[in-house]
């Protein structure tokens, strides 16, 4: 990592930040994509206002990273796709309006899960500055619920399409969330964050009754934890370069300022 | 009155501050009261309202005209039942 004053490699508080900064990030790119896309001017609006949210989110994450000696411009404008340490079901454009409920239903809500469990950790900062960041989510939560009931209740191919993308984002999701390493057991004894037992099973409340309404049962969900990297707390990949690119805000380098 | 993909027109209230008269500042088209509430305050966020609240437009009943949003609603008073 550069601009890290602990030399190339993170601590694991810094990489548990990093890691919700990112997806959220990520995550706002993706919501983006639907702005102009989605079935109505109302919800397009709304994709907008969450896609603004979430970026106001990272931002106050990264920021946070300088009590770790990061340089949060360096953090947010240099980093290749391959340091990025985003949520995995993010990593490919969502292909359609579906996919767009499920990230909403599924890594939305994980993200709220684990924001709650640092704002309940012994980090002051974020005990001071994600309840804000909580009180928003509650419109996602709102917005992705409806929806996932509407297209569930609608059957035929909207139910269908909703049923594979969650299947295929839950068990990645689910590894991310809750993580069974080391460095994040070492923060949970430290009292930073909640056990990945405990969030686990926070997720599971949380998220029944919208895998009920689509025939799954949450809590029987295995977490795919191949390939995991205890340094980027994800499995292999990496977000699409365009979507680091716009991350970064590569195309505007040049108006960056001090 | 319904909208299009089957939804509902809801209209928006609000007020900026404490004490001062509720609005109405637009409406919205939604599937239910939980999206309706999220395509206001997302749709309409040009202010930080102090309060704002949705109500469903079959539901405002027109007292003296007929010639408004909600017109259709009622026959307004006067009128035959």
């Amino acid at each position: 990592m550069t601009g890290g004053k602990q030399g190339s490699d993170p601590a694991p508080f810094a990489r548990h930040l990093l890691s919700l900064a990112d997806t959220k990030r990520i995550l706002g790119i993706r919501y983006s994509d639907w702005l102009l896309g989605a079935p109505s001017i109302e919800t397009g609006i709304a994709a907008s206002a969450m896609a603004q949210d979430e970026w106001g989110h990272a931002r106050l994450l990264y920021s946070m990273l300088k009590d770790f000696g990061f340089d949060p411009f360096e953090i947010e404008h240099e980093r290749p796709a391959a340091r990025y340490y985003s949520a995995p079901a993010l990593d490919q454009p969502l292909e359609d309006w579906a996919g767009v409920v499920a990230a909403v239903a599924v890594v939305d809500r994980a993200l709220e899960v684990a924001l709650e469990s640092l704002s309940q950790g012994s980090f002051e900062l974020a005990r001071s500055r994600v309840p804000k960041m909580l009180a928003e989510e509650e419109f996602h939560r709102s917005f992705g619920d409806a929806w996932f009931r509407r297209l569930s209740e609608a059957g035929g191919e909207a139910r269908k399409r909703l049923e594979s993308h969650v299947g295929a984002m839950l068990p990645s999701t689910l590894a991310w969330l809750a993580p069974d390493d080391g460095p994040y057991a070492e923060l949970a004894s430290e009292g930073l964050v909640r056990s990945s037992e405990e969030v686990r099973e926070r997720f599971d409340q949380a998220f029944a009754h919208l895998a009920g309404a689509i025939g799954i049962d949450a809590g029987a969900v295995e977490p795919d934890r191949s390939g995991w990297d205890e340094m980027r707390r994800r499995g292999p990949g990496a977000p699409a370069e365009d979507a680091v690119e716009r991350a970064r805000g590569d195309r505007n380098r040049a108006l960056f300022v001090e | 009155m319904t909208a299009g993909l089957g939804e509902e027109v809801y209209d928006v209230f609000a007020r900026k501050n404490r004490g001062e008269p509720l609005h109405h500042i637009g409406y919205v088209d939604a599937d239910g009261e939980a999206l309706a509430r999220v395509y206001a305050w997302t749709t309409y966020d040009e202010e930080n309202w102090f309060e704002m609240c949705v109500i469903r437009r079959d539901n405002i009943i027109p007292v003296n005209r007929a010639d408004g949003p909600w017109g259709t609603n009622r026959p307004p008073i006067g009128e035959a039942q």
